[in-house]
């Protein structure tokens, strides 16, 4: 297996793009290959990554995606974790000093307070936190931020300098646009008026209304809200440079990076100093779903500790997968070579396999059943529906359009002769004593252990390649595949398809000539 | 208001400023971006970072600006792009197949709702509410000045020029390597801490006496030691360097396409009514704007140009004193602001581009194409 280093067997999706197997669904309704590229994305739930909280949607947005308790480092975007100090708080038995007390322990929270030598004083400690970064150092003791009597909750959050401004603006604007569009309305009323038994002006005008007012006693024109706002207004004395920059040395450790910046967007202080700790961001779990069927491929288990599926349609437990183990001569133009290939079969059903150069025929149960899925669609809407031409199935949304697969091999291959047969995947075997039955395997066959199969295909690079580029070999993979769910519910035994998919190897690079 | 109370029950739309070297993203009728990241795709198979922009055919963009957009949705924003609304802000004169692309990876792969183009100069006005300035953004790859008189652009007057961020890290660059420095230590991204860390625009008095190149030279501010951490190296700014890198956009040059110049020719280009008011009102938008001392400098330059110019002498008259507006929040998000109250507003209903019009064309409707910008009735 190829580990940490890009595989060098690739998979044709049915939208076009090549793959590795570990990277591709198999949709079981379709059924094709898809790749995260032609599915639809979707998201599952929200949850913090550090302290594991699962919190619903409408929570998350109202918290701006944002962690409620955990916070990032302003310096290094790292975790924050709250630390406690113990601060020793005296407690006075004078009721008058009390108050005093409670103000003195808030001031000087930060250093902690010397024990008091009264004798009279009854010492006792008190919890504090205080965010530290474990990575960097960074503390909310930098930059002044009072410790906390509670470790989460209670920190404050930065506020937006010009958030009131900003509202007047929106309410401005919003105001502006609503009132463009009753003054249009009311243009068009007047433009087109309805179609009356008798032709009359004075609609037209605006004329009744007035008329009517008046009649009531009130205002002739109809009182109009303007929006007002007070505009920004420009100045001509701008901020010049300070005066010391020219003689004063730069210390670098008090001026910020640009991504210490922009992590904080909203100020982006470009002193260490206003740094302020970030609330960590969300992360979701994602699920996916396909886009001709609208089947889930992929949906995770809801809690956020659980790395399991609760539907999980991955490629690699549907399709054979294919693994490159060698070539049994150095690779030169032209000159015939053979390959060993690894098949596994991963699912439950024997499998008839067939390595072909050319495109075979559709399965043409697909396509009949494909279209008898088509004429049982409205079959669940009522008739009266039905009669409407309404559907209640829904509408195929995306449109992605497919494309051509990059036809990439530079070698002619030689198809294997016959068809075989991989048995299903069976676990209690792999612990029986094997034994090799005398049967009648084709040639090509090198060895063959329960659901594995080797196999050894001819091929020649072709004749033109320069030395050190990829031989690619590509091959049509025919396979039997047992579909346990079927579109149809009357339909209860598994069916069989005999799909295929397309196959690129990237066998290695020509060797040098030896001259 | 019923009208905009239902807008705003219903998901806020998305808004996006896609920009050369940093993307703004958050959603509608919030006071600041979500989150401003750099804008670049990693490449799977090699785990390499990319310039989003950076492509040779439009398929590769395609693919680039789904990826690109998938990490947006599903690691940033945390939001099914499905059936949302998005205000994307443009500029004007940006090439027409990365907006085509961009709508069709919307529409197509991600299936939203529908799409209001913005244009960036225009949009970064509304976070002043006044309807007339000399809107400047000083971006990634270029600085670009669009008069706007009463909310109209005056498209004729749009001037721009080649001297972003990217030629100031270049200058940097430049300067460093003649220093001694070695070049691979200089990547883009020490580059840029440089410049935003250490570099400043100096006064007009210390540049002239520097062009001058005279006896008495202002001693250059002292110079800093740099720590690339990645490569445990020490970089020594220069002083010089630090006041010197922004001189690329005062440099007085026969063509006469420094900044101030070029905001001058794009003031003469309007009608003889409105430059008065131009004059009186210029608003300095983008990351670049954001430089200690830029604005000062640029005020200085121009009121000395309008005074000893005789070019420009003779073609202002009376009184003039440039005036420049301050943004609320940074400069560097302000085209997104604008963005974000635009799509606070119900705007978003009535001019967006809805799914259903684009798929019965494909087509995004351009203020530079004709088809779109016929007359009605011809």
């Amino acid at each position: 297996m190829s580990f940490m280093q890009p595989s060098p067997v690739k998979y044709a999706c049915s939208c076009g793009i090549l793959n590795p197997i570990n990277k591709l669904f198999f949709c079981r309704h379709c059924p094709k290959l898809r790749c995260g590229f032609c599915v639809t994305h979707e998201i599952e739930s929200h949850f913090c990554s550090n302290c594991l909280e699962n919190i619903p949607s409408t929570e998350a947005r109202h918290k701006k995606n944002c962690c409620a308790n955990c916070f990032d480092c302003p310096c290094c975007q790292h975790t924050l974790s709250a630390r406690a100090s113990t601060v020793p708080v005296v407690r006075k038995t004078e009721e008058a000093k009390d108050t005093k007390d409670g103000g003195d322990s808030k001031g000087d929270a930060t250093p902690p307070v010397p024990a008091s030598s009264k004798p009279s004083a009854v010492p006792t400690t008190k919890k504090m936190y205080y965010l530290s970064c474990l990575s960097c150092r960074w503390t909310t003791r930098d930059v002044g931020i009072p410790d906390q009597g509670v470790a989460t909750g209670t920190w404050p959050d930065n506020e937006c300098l010009y958030q009131a401004r900003f509202n007047a603006l929106v309410e401005y604007f919003q105001a502006v646009v609503l009132q463009e569009k009753q003054e249009k309305m009311e243009f068009m009323r007047r433009k087109a008026p309805k179609q009356h038994k008798f032709p009359s002006l004075t609609d037209r005008t605006g004329l009744t209304v007035s008329l009517i007012r008046r009649q009531i006693g009130w205002n002739d024109k109809v009182p109009k809200a303007k929006a007002v706002i007070t505009p920004a207004e420009a100045t001509a004395d701008v901020e010049g440079l300070p005066a010391n920059i020219f003689t004063e040395p730069l210390n670098l450790r008090n001026v910020t990076t640009i991504t210490q910046r922009h992590s904080q967007p909203a100020d982006q202080p470009t002193a260490v100093g206003s740094l302020y700790p970030q609330r960590r961001s969300l992360w979701i779990k994602r699920s996916l779903r396909c886009r001709q069927c609208e089947h889930n491929l992929i949906k995770p288990e809801y809690h956020p500790t659980s790395i399991k599926y609760r539907i999980q349609l991955f490629a690699s437990y549907h399709v054979p997968e294919v693994v490159m183990v060698r070539c049994e001569q150095p690779l030169l133009p032209g000159k015939s070579n053979a390959i060993l290939l690894k098949l596994t079969n991963p699912t439950m059903y024997d499998m008839t396999i067939r390595l072909l150069t050319a495109a075979p025929p559709e399965d043409p149960q697909l396509s009949t059943e494909a279209n008898r899925v088509m004429k049982d669609e409205p079959i669940s809407s009522s008739p009266l529906l039905k009669a409407v031409g309404i559907t209640l199935s829904r509408q195929n949304s995306t449109r992605e359009v497919k494309r051509e697969v990059v036809d990439l091999s530079n070698a002619e291959i030689v198809p294997l002769e016959s068809e075989f047969v991989l048995s299903q995947r069976d676990d209690s075997k792999e612990f029986d004593e094997y034994v090799q039955l005398p049967t009648e395997e084709p040639k090509f066959i090198v060895w063959r252990k329960g659901h594995k199969v080797l196999l050894r295909l001819q091929f020649t690079p072709a004749e033109e390649l320069p030395a050190s580029t990829d031989v690619v070999l590509g091959f049509y993979m025919q396979y039997t595949y047992v579909n346990t769910v079927t579109n149809a519910s009357e339909k209860k035994e598994p069916t069989t398809h005999a799909l295929h998919s397309r196959v690129f190897i990237t066998a290695g690079a020509i060797e040098p000539k030896a001259n | 208001m019923p009208m905009y109370e239902s807008v705003m029950q219903e998901k806020p739309p998305i808004v996006l400023d896609i920009g050369t070297a940093y993307t703004k993203l958050g959603f509608a009728a919030e006071a600041y971006p979500r989150k401003i990241m750099p804008t670049e795709v990693v490449m799977t198979a090699t785990g390499t970072r990319k310039r989003l922009f950076d492509y040779s055919n439009p398929e590769e963009l395609y693919d680039q600006l789904v990826d690109f957009l998938q990490t947006i949705f599903f690691k940033h924003l945390l939001v099914s792009p499905k059936e949302r609304k998005f205000v994307l802000v443009e500029n004007v004169f940006g090439p027409t197949v990365l907006r085509e692309t961009l709508a069709r990876v919307l529409f197509v792969h991600f299936d939203v709702s529908s799409v209001l183009f913005v244009p960036v100069h225009l949009i970064a006005l509304s976070t002043l509410a006044v309807p007339t300035a000399l809107v400047v953004d000083i971006g990634y790859s270029e600085t670009s000045i669009m008069p706007v008189f009463s909310g109209v652009q005056i498209m004729a007057a749009f001037k721009d020029q080649s001297y972003g961020g990217r030629a100031i890290h270049a200058e940097i660059k430049r300067q460093l390597v003649e220093s001694g420095v070695k070049e691979s230590l200089l990547t883009e991204s020490v580059l840029e801490d440089i410049k935003v860390r250490t570099c400043f625009v100096t006064t007009m008095e210390r540049a002239q006496a520097r062009s001058s190149g005279g006896q008495d030279q202002p001693t250059p501010a002292p110079a800093v030691d740099y720590i690339v951490s990645d490569n445990d190296a020490i970089i020594q700014v220069p002083g010089l360097l630090r006041e010197t890198v922004y001189e690329i956009m005062f440099e007085p040059s026969n063509e006469r396409d420094s900044l101030p110049h070029l905001i001058l020719r794009s003031i003469l280009d309007c009608t003889l009514d409105v430059r008065r008011a131009l004059v009186e009102s210029v608003f300095l938008v983008g990351g670049g704007s954001m430089v200690q001392g830029l604005l000062a400098r640029l005020r200085q330059e121009l009121q000395h140009l309008l005074a000893e110019d005789p070019f420009y002498a003779e073609r202002f008259h009376g009184e003039l004193q440039f005036k420049f507006f301050n943004a609320i929040g940074k400069q560097n998000f302000t085209a997104w602001l604008g963005g974000a109250l635009c799509g606070a507003t119900d705007l978003i209903q009535t001019r967006s581009l809805v799914k259903e019009t684009y798929l019965k064309s494909e087509h995004v409707p351009d203020w530079s194409n004709l088809c779109d910008n016929r007359p009605t009735g011809s």
